[in-house]
């Protein structure tokens, strides 16, 4: 008995969709084809396709050497690892203080102390700092920082692992040169990186947050504060591990060489906000719903408050799609209000009078952020957008006789735009 | 020495207009090497291939690179052709081939994390409007989903508006093979496409 298959029926979404594709990806322009075809006729020429068998046997020659030198790599380092775990456990030096039991550092004087590293790492502890070894072995390092602030100097050759407890924060270091500070009274983490790069996580990150040579990141739980900034190389560069127990450590509290976040350096710091899930990235897979269990787990209001712009962008976009206009909004007016000067501003202005236009109640709310649109970028990349569904609401809320001054100036700017038909049938009427 | 006059007149040769040539003539001028057949053959089949890779790719630059290898292939492989009367079909399977192999790869480059395309890139030409750029990136990541096969066939189903016998003979499967793969595509599609909802109430998609 043979069976026979059904052709299935689509849904309604989906013989949209494939309408619109059809629709938008036709033909190609004649300029395309013309550029392909000298492409295509370079492509055949006999000049080429000799070469082309020479360099590709080339690149076959160049894969396998280059399959070699991997395998000799991974082999010698290998090789090497082996060699330091037998050869020499980690030994240090302490100046300027002792190590009592149970690994805790303490200074014989005012001056701080140092502990410098058979392999070639070092520690400068500020005066006052409260610190202690948790493991020193042949594979690892671990030092805790219960208050105060230390510089740290970690040799790149060590293949050793290094962390660091701050407070309630774990810094992972790699070959790196970095000082790092914490303050139990003011809840405040302080971490400069010089060289190499750390990964740091702790209460307020979702996830690590990696800092990269030349950044500050400064973290006040008190103050649900996060922020990265960028500082110049002489800045990072003054309390150094290779000027030991220098004056310029400042204590918990007192006045600091470079300015905190609540300073006058603020403004700057808004051009990287902690916290950046790369949402963009998520929203671009499709994955929404991450987005939004992200932005809830770590609170929406400290979210819209702290996120950098292209993840509050992310984040109104991912709302929009799962239908949270409410939250799309407040996204979309915390990306206007607190990054005023960017692109994304422009476009969360547009994407503030499409979520309006949702709300039964919200045309003319709408109109007005089309309005501030066309009035802040009147060459922007939305202006036909923005401009057409001005037109489109105004005929909706007022009448056509309100809407043609507006179809006219949209069909003399865009003559081929999309709502190019809308506006002629305006005109007709 | 006296001349002798040539009785043959002089005539104006004008090039023969080879838009008239069938698809025959060009595929054994192809095979014979003549330059004029390489051009016609892009003339002639260009707009298709690379309409096709569009609407399957979702990304014009990926789709200039395909046409690019699909008609070298087609240079290449023109010798083995044994009925010329049936080049564009045979243009038209070397295409399939040719984003079958795509696909695959793109599939493989995701398991491998490497950076996906950006969908839709390049379309200088038109317009889109935001739903309407969200609707077609979410369709294409919708595709990625399916099976190499599977995308193909629904591809040219439903946006080519293929009949299921045309589909079978350009991808040499049967028609319950074809018939298959299009009910497992368009039953998934359809469910992932009911699974997420739409950026406004009432308006279809902004268009």
């Amino acid at each position: 008995m043979s069976t026979t298959i059904r052709e299935p029926k689509d849904s309604l979404a989906l013989t949209e969709a494939t309408d619109l594709c059809r629709d938008i990806l036709g033909p190609p322009a004649t300029a395309d084809l013309d550029r392909g075809l000298d492409t295509f006729l370079a492509n055949i020429s006999p000049k080429r396709t000799q070469p082309r068998r020479f360099v590709r046997w080339s690149l076959a020659g160049m894969a396998v050497a280059v399959c070699t030198l991997v395998v000799l790599q991974v082999f010698s380092v290998y090789r090497k690892r082996g060699s330091v775990g037998q050869a020499e456990a980690l030994t240090y030096r302490v100046d300027g203080g002792s190590v009592l039991e149970g690994g805790y550092l303490r200074e014989s004087g005012h001056a701080g102390m140092s502990l410098v590293f058979n392999e070639g790492s070092r520690l400068v502890l500020a005066p006052g700092t409260r610190s202690r070894l948790r493991i020193v072995d042949r594979d690892n390092a671990h030092v805790a920082i219960e208050r105060g602030r230390g510089s740290f100097q970690v040799a790149h050759k060590s293949n050793r692992r290094w962390l660091v407890d701050v407070g309630p924060f774990l810094v992972t270091v790699t070959g790196t040169v970095f000082t790092v500070s914490w303050d139990p009274v003011s809840e405040e983490f302080d971490l400069r990186l010089r060289e190499g790069s750390v990964v740091v996580s702790g209460p307020v990150s979702a996830g690590e947050i990696a800092l990269r040579a030349g950044q500050r990141l400064v973290a006040n739980l008190a103050k649900v504060q996060t922020v990265i900034t960028e500082e110049p190389p002489d800045q990072a560069t003054s309390d150094s591990p290779s000027a030991p127990a220098a004056p310029t450590v400042a204590e918990p509290g007192q006045a600091r060489p470079a300015p905190g976040p609540s300073s006058g350096t603020a403004a700057s710091t808004l051009a990287k906000i902690a916290h950046d899930h790369q949402w963009s990235r998520t929203l671009a897979r499709g994955q929404w719903d991450r987005i939004l269990q992200d932005a809830t787990r770590r609170g929406l209001e400290v979210t819209l408050s702290e996120a950098s712009s292209e993840d509050l962008f992310a984040l109104a976009n991912a709302a929009r799609y799962r239908h949270r206009p409410d939250l799309a909004r407040s996204a979309l007016l915390a990306e206007r209000r607190r990054f005023p000067e960017s692109p994304r501003s422009l476009e969360a202005i547009y994407l503030l009078g499409r979520v309006e236009e949702a709300r039964d109640t919200g045309i003319a709310q709408a109109i007005a952020w089309y309005d501030e649109y066309l009035t802040r970028a009147p060459t922007g990349p939305l202006v036909g957008e923005a401009l057409g569904r001005k037109m489109t609401l105004t005929d909706k809320l007022e009448g056509p006789a309100r809407a043609r001054s507006l179809a006219e100036e949209y069909l003399r700017r865009f003559p081929k735009g999309n709502y190019a038909g809308s506006a002629r049938e305006l005109l007709a009427l | 020495m006296p001349t002798v006059p040539s009785h043959v007149s002089l005539s104006l040769v004008v090039g023969q207009d080879r838009r008239a040539a069938s698809d025959g003539d060009v595929a054994r001028a192809l095979s014979a090497g003549e330059a004029w057949a390489a051009v016609e053959t892009w003339r002639r089949f260009a707009p298709m291939v690379l309409t096709l890779a569009r609407r399957t790719l979702g990304s014009q630059s990926e789709a200039e690179d395909i046409g690019q290898d699909v008609f070298c292939r087609v240079y290449r492989k023109v010798r083995t052709l044994r009925e010329p009367d049936s080049f564009r079909n045979f243009v038209y399977t070397c295409a399939l081939r040719v984003l079958q192999t795509e696909l695959h790869r793109k599939k493989m480059r995701s398991w491998l994390s490497f950076e996906q395309p950006e969908v839709l890139d390049g379309h200088s030409g038109e317009a889109l409007d935001m739903e309407s750029r969200d609707l077609l990136r979410k369709f294409y990541g919708l595709l990625d989903r399916l099976s190499a096969r599977d995308r193909i066939v629904f591809i040219l189903r439903r946006v080519e508006s293929m009949s299921i016998e045309e589909i079978a003979a350009t991808t040499k499967t049967s028609e319950s093979t074809v018939k298959r793969s299009l009910a497992r595509a368009s039953q998934r599609m359809s469910r992932w496409m009911a699974d997420e909802p739409r950026l406004t109430d009432g308006e279809g998609w902004g268009r």
